[in-house]
């Protein structure tokens, strides 16, 4: 049925599509996750240099930062971060581990980018596959890449002669919150650059967000020796949080479960609306 | 199920104060292939992006598979496969990979009889575990069909299929195109701006011109509405309208850039007395237009298809912009 306009085109005449009969479910999104999962950690580790890099970074951290106050007499040092330890690297170390995590969304936030300017973003999202999957995945991907540098720090530090202190299931309650505190960050960093197609955002946004809060920490130095302001911002950082509590794990053997709550709520406040982010704001190209 | 593949009503789509696509309304009957033909620039690509459920209307509805995209647009997803213009696959994985990822992504659990299947019928079954950045042009194209084809859709998307692609690899792909609609009885929906390739390939076609629809019906039916041949004339020679218009049998005259476009009935009667008018010896081109898609286009919009886009662009830019974005 079509009617002929003046210009000789046929226009349909619309068209009653019945509704579908079929019950509605929502389309599951588990195999699209582990697809573009997969994909992300195979991306990562395919590529020779990002293993490398992955384990110099920390030997570096370990190496040079480490050896920053290798002159200093140990009464001195200890007096200087009221605590008693057996080296600064043994102080390091935990700190380390969760600065570590605040810049691993950069992956997350880099892979995206790629996606969006090669198009495969176009491809994902002309399957039954939602924008929150692809941040999840890319979120949990990223996370799990930051991860990997875990157990090569600690190796490193043991290469080092340091000391660890904790029991296994202490550990692992530190390993956890420094899961957290990945998710945390890269859903952070996702969420900031959901809307961008700039190779260039990420290094910006890394200096704007991860420099400072790596400094205003307790990762690498004690807050008591802060001014105010940063002990002020210090003290609501996640990294503080987790730092302590490795620190605690590392160095005396023992585990602080509100620092470990703490991390959690943040990962789950960030990661939640982080995926409302990306589900709103975030481009196909 | 509805007989019609697609239904288009009223769609519009505008970018801030530019209307890309201006209440088109169009049906896509179930098993055919759709040709929607028309300059860059014209809103081909966005009507592909609206009907995917890429992109969502300003205005309009339409429906696809039976669904309504803007309502159930994962629904719609399911049920179609696209195939982009500048290729897109992932090239550090392997062809074998690509499938294993689109058959994630579209939630098909048993997929591996068919992608190999798939790799024979296009022939890509010696390269399945390459890396698809080694692959050719004509090779990625066909994986990509393949990775379109792997879900058993109802209707595959075609944006500008064989755009960039020398003749030999065009054909081979007409080829397939023709094959795959006819043996998977897949409904195919393609755009191009190879006016010859919607002639070639297409069982409806729909002219597009600046947002808006032209013509719409199969190449025999729109071709049957020209009435009489085009001649492109450029000469050295100082003519203008009147003096054409007066020569025995110019219908028409309109001048496009340097050239001049004449309408006659007959070109085989008329062009021994444009010879009489105009030196021989002074014309630098002359072209002779017989009834085709082509010649519509002309007729409705008064322009060659090639020089309305917004911008011309061959293959050499396209490429260029496709290296310049992954740079």
């Amino acid at each position: 049925m079509s009617a002929e306009t003046e210009h000789g085109v046929a226009l349909p005449t619309p068209n009653v599509v019945a509704p579908p009969t079929s019950e509605f479910h929502r389309i599951g999104q588990m195999s699209q996750f582990t697809g573009l999962y997969s994909r992300e950690l195979l991306r990562t580790f395919r590529n020779p240099w990002v293993l490398v890099i992955t384990v110099v970074q920390p030997f570096m951290w370990l190496a040079f930062f480490g050896s920053s106050f290798a002159n200093v007499p140990l009464a001195e040092l200890e007096k200087l971060l009221h605590i008693t330890i057996s080296s600064y690297t043994q102080f390091l170390l935990p700190g380390v581990l969760s600065t570590s995590m605040l810049s691993v969304g950069m992956f997350g936030a880099m892979s995206t980018i790629q996606d969006k300017r090669f198009g495969y973003m176009k491809r994902i999202l002309l399957t039954p596959t939602s924008k929150s999957t692809v941040f999840l995945a890319k979120a949990l991907g990223s996370a799990t890449r930051g991860l990997v540098q875990i157990p090569v720090m600690v190796v490193a530090a043991l290469a080092f002669g340091v000391q660890l202190d904790g029991t296994p299931l202490m550990w692992a309650g530190f390993v956890l919150a420094l899961i957290f505190l990945a998710l945390g960050f890269s859903s952070l960093f996702l969420a900031v650059t959901a809307s961008s197609t700039d190779w260039q955002t990420p290094g910006v946004i890394s200096n704007f967000i991860m420099m400072p809060l790596m400094f205003a920490s307790g990762a690498l130095f004690p807050t008591a020796n802060f001014p105010a302001w940063m002990a002020t911002i210090a003290n609501w950082n996640p990294v503080t949080y987790t730092a302590l509590l490795g620190r605690g794990v590392v160095v005396s053997g023992t585990f602080d479960w509100l620092y470990l709550g703490y991390v959690a709520i943040f990962a789950g406040l960030l990661v939640l609306a982080g995926t409302l982010v990306g589900r709103k704001y975030m481009k196909v190209e | 199920m509805t007989e019609d593949a697609i239904v288009a009503n009223g769609i519009t789509k505008a970018y801030g104060s530019m209307t890309a696509v201006d209440h088109v309304s169009f049906r896509v009957p179930s098993g055919g292939i759709f040709g929607l033909v028309g300059p860059n620039g014209a809103g081909k690509t966005t009507i592909i992006k609206v009907l995917t459920g890429l992109s969502d209307l300003t205005g309009g509805n339409a429906q696809v598979a039976g669904f309504d995209v803007r309502k159930y647009p994962m629904e719609v997803k399911q049920r179609i496969g696209w195939v982009a213009a500048e290729v897109i696959l992932d090239d550090d994985f392997s062809g074998w990979e690509n499938l294993w990822l689109q058959a994630k992504f579209q939630r098909v659990s048993e997929w591996k009889g068919r992608a190999k299947q798939l790799l024979d019928y296009f022939a890509l079954s010696a390269f399945k575990d390459n890396k698809v950045g080694t692959y050719s042009t004509g090779m990625r194209k066909k994986l990509e069909i393949a990775l379109a084809l792997l879900h058993e859709p109802q209707i595959i998307f075609m944006d500008e299929p064989t755009i960039g692609l020398d003749p030999g690899t065009r054909r081979m792909l007409w080829e397939l195109i023709t094959g795959v609609n006819r043996e998977y009885g897949i409904t195919i929906f393609l755009t191009s701006h190879y006016i010859e390739e919607a002639d070639a390939l297409c069982s409806q076609v729909a002219i597009l011109d600046q947002g808006k629809i032209a013509a719409m019906g199969s190449p025999n039916d729109l071709k049957a509405r020209v009435q009489g041949d085009y001649i492109e004339l450029e000469t050295g020679e100082p003519v203008n309208e009147t003096r054409l218009l007066a020569i025995p049998g110019v219908r028409e005259v309109r001048a496009q850039g340097r050239t001049w476009i004449l309408k006659v009935d007959r070109s085989e009667e008329f062009l021994p007395s444009l010879f009489d008018h105009v030196k021989p010896d002074l014309i630098h081109k002359i072209n002779v237009e017989k009834p085709s898609l082509e010649s519509v286009f002309m007729q409705l919009t008064g322009k060659r298809i090639d020089q309305a886009g917004a911008e011309v662009q061959d293959y050499r830019k396209f490429y260029a912009n496709v290296r310049r974005a992954r740079g």
